[in-house]
């Protein structure tokens, strides 16, 4: 067996592991949480100094559950991609929503936002879910270095017939001390996956599986 | 009207007490069971409305759990609940009797949603 896959197959295994345990771990937060939230809301007659202040404490709980819970689904979706039934295709409309939300801090600390729009429809393409995260993850990383600040790096996605598309538009402006790297050195692996900058966007181009299915 | 009785079967003791006491909050009465084997044994001396039941335990699963439910109480209402998350574990489990699936962390107004819906259907 390939060494790598091996590697990755040990790393996705434990982390997989460490992520379902942190959803316990959050939910049980969550439930901490909507308890002193319900406790509150019982007693809203009883005057309590502290009352804004513990709401406010609690919405702050909340909203970083949910932040947390995003990051725990992308996690998990990372660490299951070497699994056997993703090792040969995948759903791209799920796998680049996971690169959105892998990518965030990276694009954060760079000074800009993330912003996702999925398709409609599932987006079966035959290449890995492993693949598809690094390839994406690459692209958006090469988006942001090369880059002007602020602004937000765009993720969409285009159906095609033999071709599903993964669009990453970089935030407006090049930075004008980075050598600007030709971005179809974002390698993509397997037969008939392709990169395509056309001075606006970069695509990242996966056969479909129907067309894989047809060959 | 009875109080709706839901028995809650999962292995995080502060999980599912906290949500024991939010459900008794909400006019539920709710018991709560720390691993599969138990849930089953309270279940031959009470008699709830509605199961919610982990999917990953120690020690039996909340799939032979929920396997066993069905065979012995068939028209009892099962709602699943994990920390996983998988579609595939979510269809395995809704295509073995359970009426809903949930994931964690919860929603508690879904699961009340949920548990009330499951009881009005009449499963």
């Amino acid at each position: 067996m390939n060494p790598v896959a091996t590697e990755a197959k040990f790393m996705g295994t434990v982390t997989a592991l460490s992520m379902h345990e942190m959803q316990n771990i959050l939910a049980i937060i969550r439930e901490s949480a909507g308890l002193m939230g319900d406790v509150l809301k019982i007693n809203a007659q009883v005057d309590f100094k502290y009352r804004p202040k513990m709401e406010q404490t609690l919405e702050h709980i909340t909203s970083q559950i949910d932040r947390g819970k995003k990051l725990l689904e992308a996690t998990s979706r990372l660490a299951h991609s070497p699994d056997e039934d993703l090792l040969l295709s995948c759903d791209l409309n799920i796998y680049a929503r996971t690169v959105a939300l892998l990518s965030e801090r990276q694009v954060r600390l760079k000074g800009a936002r993330v912003n996702f729009t999925p398709a409609a429809t599932p987006l079966p393409v035959a290449v890995g879910a492993l693949m598809v995260l690094m390839a994406g993850y690459r692209a958006v990383q090469w988006a942001v270095n090369t880059h002007i600040k602020d602004g937000y790096v765009q993720i969409n996605l285009q159906a095609g017939d033999t071709e599903h598309a993964l669009i990453i538009t970089p935030p407006v402006g090049l930075c004008p001390d980075v050598r600007l790297l030709d971005p179809a050195s974002i390698s993509l692996p397997g037969q008939n996956a392709r990169t395509h900058w056309d001075g606006n966007k970069l695509f990242l181009f996966f056969p479909t599986q129907q067309a894989a299915d047809h060959e | 009207m009875n109080k709706l009785r839901v028995l809650l079967i999962d292995d995080e003791e502060a999980f599912v007490t906290t949500l024991q006491e939010r459900l008794e909050l909400r006019d539920i009465e709710a018991r709560v069971a720390l691993d599969g084997q138990q849930g089953l044994h309270t279940l031959t001396e009470y008699s709830p409305h509605v199961v919610v039941l982990d999917l990953r335990m120690p020690g039996l699963s909340g799939i032979e759990v929920l396997k066993q439910i069905r065979h012995q109480w068939p028209q009892l209402p099962v709602i699943m609940l994990s920390g996983h998350g998988s579609k595939q574990d979510a269809q395995t489990c809704l295509d073995l009797g359970a009426v809903q699936y949930h994931k964690k962390p919860l929603d508690i107004e879904e699961l009340v949603h949920s548990l009330m819906h499951a009881t009005s259907k009449g499963w």
